[in-house]
């Protein structure tokens, strides 16, 4: 099979702003295997609103207790994830019913949130200060207190805002915080070189014979996208993929029933998604009220899936194996279970052999950027 | 993505119209009628092609959108009155695909009727379908209208019973939609003498909805999109205020207005099939009105697949499409232009590339 | 003697030059031969029907001509194009063993399967007439 070799056409990505009284600085190309990171015309990136980002991003006191951050979840050493906890920890270490995804190569996706409940970066940052298992804050109004007043923010937001004071509000403060995720892109993988550099020596035999199973026998291309010139892994819809749903099956009428008495504004389905399991369940269509999201989440990238697990929007699945399984299974966890009655009719069974999985275990493996490679090293699967 | 469009909403609003806590947005089931009392919906579940492979097995494509069909007209609240069934439960009309079908049908919270299609019919004639359902045409009246269900799949008596050597045989002749040995689709005398003393009691200010899986009009003959006396029976249809004919069979969103009567096609839960024009060596004539669905993605077996509620405003249809893995679609009566219209996209520069890119 | 022998050799292929002109030369095809070879073809484009109806591809019974009654939304014209569904650009055959692996549940078929062209030949004269759209979604 040819590869085609457009090395030369990331070289020729580079995106140049024109650099503007030291406002701006020239975007990053990006990495092997990415497209550009698409940049929102009232937010452009500068290496001091990176950088008042990454402090914002790191501050615990943006929390009831003091003792959570973005940070706190989203962890720079552990690839922006948690692992291994399953749900999230928030103040005095409550926890949620959702995995934190990670935040590398978020700057990528069109809607954020695993039910994508939120358009932008900008917008999901938010969030999380409000919700009673994450920051636990009632407003935000302590985090305004706190970056109007801090001597070190002031400048800061003086200098990449030209706003003090009561000028300062969430909107320069998320437009920060997303402004530092952007510069979280990773690609350069091992597969990367592979498909788009023609080097066949950068995958193992186990590797390649996992690409041939993820485009065919596997199916999982179609969802987890890859194309000729670039990769995404996610084509950013929303499938049931028969985790978790199949324990509220036979609750699904009265849930559904239920949830869309409510009515719910976005900030209280924010709340109640993470706060009540059952109703973290419907996915979705806890934001779009259609049936055909019943128990549908994003596809997650599968960029450096190997050093984010635990994996689904549950963090049920411990390993890339206990994943290949579930998919084998056509969409249940243990094999023979009742297959729920939603599920996407992208998913059924597809009778890998035990060395088919390990090659597409290993495949995914070849999947990590190399910033992230001492992790997958570590062990962390 | 399943948002459906306000449009009907804002027409409806001022018109007195029963707000309802519902699982649908809350436009879809608002209901104008000159007596609030007789406000109802129904749901329309059609083509689901069980297909048998061996012992218990069967081809779990097909088995998966009945499924999720049944189960997800069973979310409807307010339920809807009953569901219908549009014909072709079964792929070659065995025994073994009609009782897996029956089961399935057996899950919906709301009682149903069905309607006879071909691939039900020709292994033996309708015989076990009969003993599962009743009879292959009736009628009944709910609420102020008046329902008909035909058995609109009929052939000519030569191709029935002396064509082929045996029964199988001449299922698995007419299971061939593209076949050239099949032979078209039609009401046939009998069944259009009966239909006419049934209309007889009707007056004519009564609306009339007629269930039926071939179309009842002329679409294409090569895919028996195609009901040989289709003129006859709408002379029959025509002198009525208000009529729709409902129909299977064709896998595909399609509507049409001829003269008084309206005609909406239903989704199959099992595949799509292509637009007639889509093959190069055809000359359909194709509902104009129509357009068409999006182009389905093989990858989702659910795609350009899917059920219908139907509510009926004054009479006349206003169909939802419930689409898997798309956008929503809506085709309702149009009063002022007095056509079936999709809410959305009727308009040309209203198109999206999935509706033309076939 | 090698004048002697090679005089004898050009005689030879004169002679031989001759011989076939009198039956006729390489490329002269005559309206017989363009029928009989269309009717070769047509042999294939047969076997490749049988095949589109065959319920054996694949190993559920469903057979091709379900969802594409007479070969209708296969689009063999936009050929090569990039196909999703495998995440790169492909030729019409491999969109077809996709198929057969996926909506039949069974194997591809394997390169150098006379089966496959029948195939693509079925569909390529359903489709005729159609201007090439190479690349096409």
């Amino acid at each position: 099979m040819r590869r085609i070799w457009i090395g030369l056409v990331f070289a020729v990505a580079v995106v140049s702003l024109a650099a503007a009284a030291g406002e701006r600085a020239p975007a990053p190309s990006s990495p092997l295997g990415l497209p550009p990171v698409p940049f929102p015309d009232d937010n452009p990136q500068s290496d001091e609103k990176v950088a008042l980002g990454e402090k914002l991003f790191n501050d615990k006191r943006f929390s009831s207790t003091g003792t959570v951050s973005c940070g706190t979840c989203h962890a720079a050493e552990k690839a922006f994830t948690d692992g291994p906890l399953r749900v999230s920890e928030g103040i005095r270490k409550l926890t949620g019913t959702r995995n934190a995804p990670t935040v590398v190569n978020a700057a990528y996706f069109r809607t954020l949130f695993w039910d994508g409940r939120s358009p932008s970066l900008e917008d999901q940052a938010l969030h999380p200060f409000l919700n009673p298992v994450e920051m636990g804050l009632e407003d935000h109004q302590p985090i305004l207190d706190i970056v109007r007043s801090d001597s070190d923010y002031a400048q800061r937001f003086q200098a990449v805002f030209g706003k003090k004071g009561n000028a300062i509000t969430m909107r320069e403060v998320t437009q920060a915080i997303a402004a530092f995720e952007r510069t979280k892109v990773a690609g350069n993988s091992a597969f990367d070189r592979y498909w788009f550099e023609n080097d066949t020596s950068a995958l193992t035999p186990a590797q390649q014979r996992g690409f041939e199973l993820f485009v065919n026998q596997g199916r999982c291309v179609s969802c987890h996208r890859v194309e000729q010139t670039q990769a995404l892994f996610t084509d950013q819809r929303f499938h049931n993929v028969g985790v978790g749903i199949n324990a509220i099956q036979d609750g699904v009428p009265a849930l559904a029933g239920e949830f869309l008495r409510a009515k719910a504004t976005l900030s209280e389905v924010d709340i109640k998604v993470l706060t009540d399991k059952r109703t973290s369940e419907l996915g979705r269509f806890a934001v779009s009220r259609g049936f055909d999201d019943l128990g549908s989440f994003k596809t997650p990238t599968l960029r450096n899936v190997a050093v984010t697990a635990p994996y689904m929007h549950d963090g049920s699945l411990k390993t890339l194996r206990d994943v290949m399984i579930h998919y084998n299974n056509g969409g249940v966890t243990q094999a023979g279970d009742r297959v729920n009655d939603f599920l996407s009719g992208g998913i059924r069974p597809l009778n890998l052999t035990e060395a088919q999985i390990d090659d597409l275990v290993a495949f995914m493996e070849a999947l990590t950027s190399p910033e992230f490679s001492r992790l997958a090293q570590g062990g962390g699967k | 993505m399943c948002l459906f469009h306000r449009s009907r909403r804002e027409f409806l609003k001022g018109a007195g119209a029963l707000a309802a806590v519902s699982t649908l947005p809350v436009s879809m089931v608002e209901l104008v009628f000159a007596d609030p009392g007789q406000n109802f919906t129904f749901a329309y579940i059609s083509d689901s092609h069980i297909q048998h492979i061996a012992g218990k097995n069967f081809v779990r494509n097909w088995d998966r959108g009945l499924i999720r069909a049944v189960a997800e007209t069973n979310l409807l609240n307010p339920k809807p009155d009953f569901v219908v069934f549009g014909g072709d439960l079964a792929q070659l009309g065995t025994k073994e695909e009609l009782d897996h079908g029956a089961e399935m049908l057996a899950r919906l919270a709301r009682p149903y009727r069905c309607v006879m299609g071909e691939h039900d019919y020709y292994l033996d004639l309708g015989e076990y379908w009969s003993e599962l359902f009743g009879p292959h045409h009736y009628s009944w009246d709910h609420k102020g209208v008046h329902f008909v269900t035909l058995n609109s799949i009929l052939t000519y008596d030569d191709w029935t019973h002396k064509r082929w050597p045996t029964a199988q045989q001449r299922m698995l002749e007419m299971a061939g939609l593209d076949n050239p040995n099949g032979s078209p689709f039609m009401i046939g005398d009998a069944q259009r003498a009966w239909l006419r003393k049934d209309l007889e009691a009707v007056s004519k200010n009564t609306p009339v909805v007629v269930f039926s899986h071939s179309p009842i009009q002329k679409i294409y003959k090569g895919w028996n999109f195609w009901t040989e006396d289709a003129e006859e029976v709408q002379a029959l249809l025509k002198p009525f205020d208000s009529v729709t004919v409902v129909y299977g069979h064709v896998h595909q969103i399609q509507y049409n207005q001829i003269d008084r009567i309206s005609f909406h096609a239903v989704m199959a839960t099992a595949w799509p099939w292509p637009y007639p024009e889509t093959y190069a060596q055809a000359k359909p004539h194709m509902p104009k009105l129509t357009v068409p669905m999006n182009r389905a993605d093989p990858f989702f077996e659910r795609d350009a697949t899917g059920w219908q509620l139907i509510d009926l405003d004054t009479g006349r249809v206003a169909m939802s499409y419930n689409l898997y893995n798309n956008t929503n679609r809506k085709v309702a009566y149009n009063r002022e232009t007095g056509r079936p219209e999709d809410a959305a996209y009727q308009s040309p520069d209203k198109r999206i590339p999935p509706q033309s890119h076939y | 003697m090698l004048k002697k022998i090679a005089g004898a050799v050009v005689v030879v292929t004169a002679l031989a030059g001759i011989a076939v002109g009198l039956s006729s030369r390489a490329d002269e095809f005559t309206a017989e031969d363009l029928k009989r070879w269309e009717g070769e073809y047509m042999s294939v484009v047969k076997i490749g029907r049988e095949l589109w109806t065959s319920p054996t591809l694949g190993t559920n019974g469903v057979a091709c001509a379900q969802c594409h009654p007479n070969g209708a939304n296969t689009h063999p014209e936009t050929y090569p194009k990039f196909q999703q569904q495998l995440g790169r650009v492909i030729a019409l055959r491999e969109m077809i063993n996709w198929c057969l692996q996926n909506p039949l549940e069974g194997k591809p078929l394997e390169a150098g399967d006379a089966r496959m062209v029948a195939i693509e030949a079925y569909l390529a004269y359903e489709r005729r007439g159609v201007p090439m759209a190479p690349g096409k979604h």
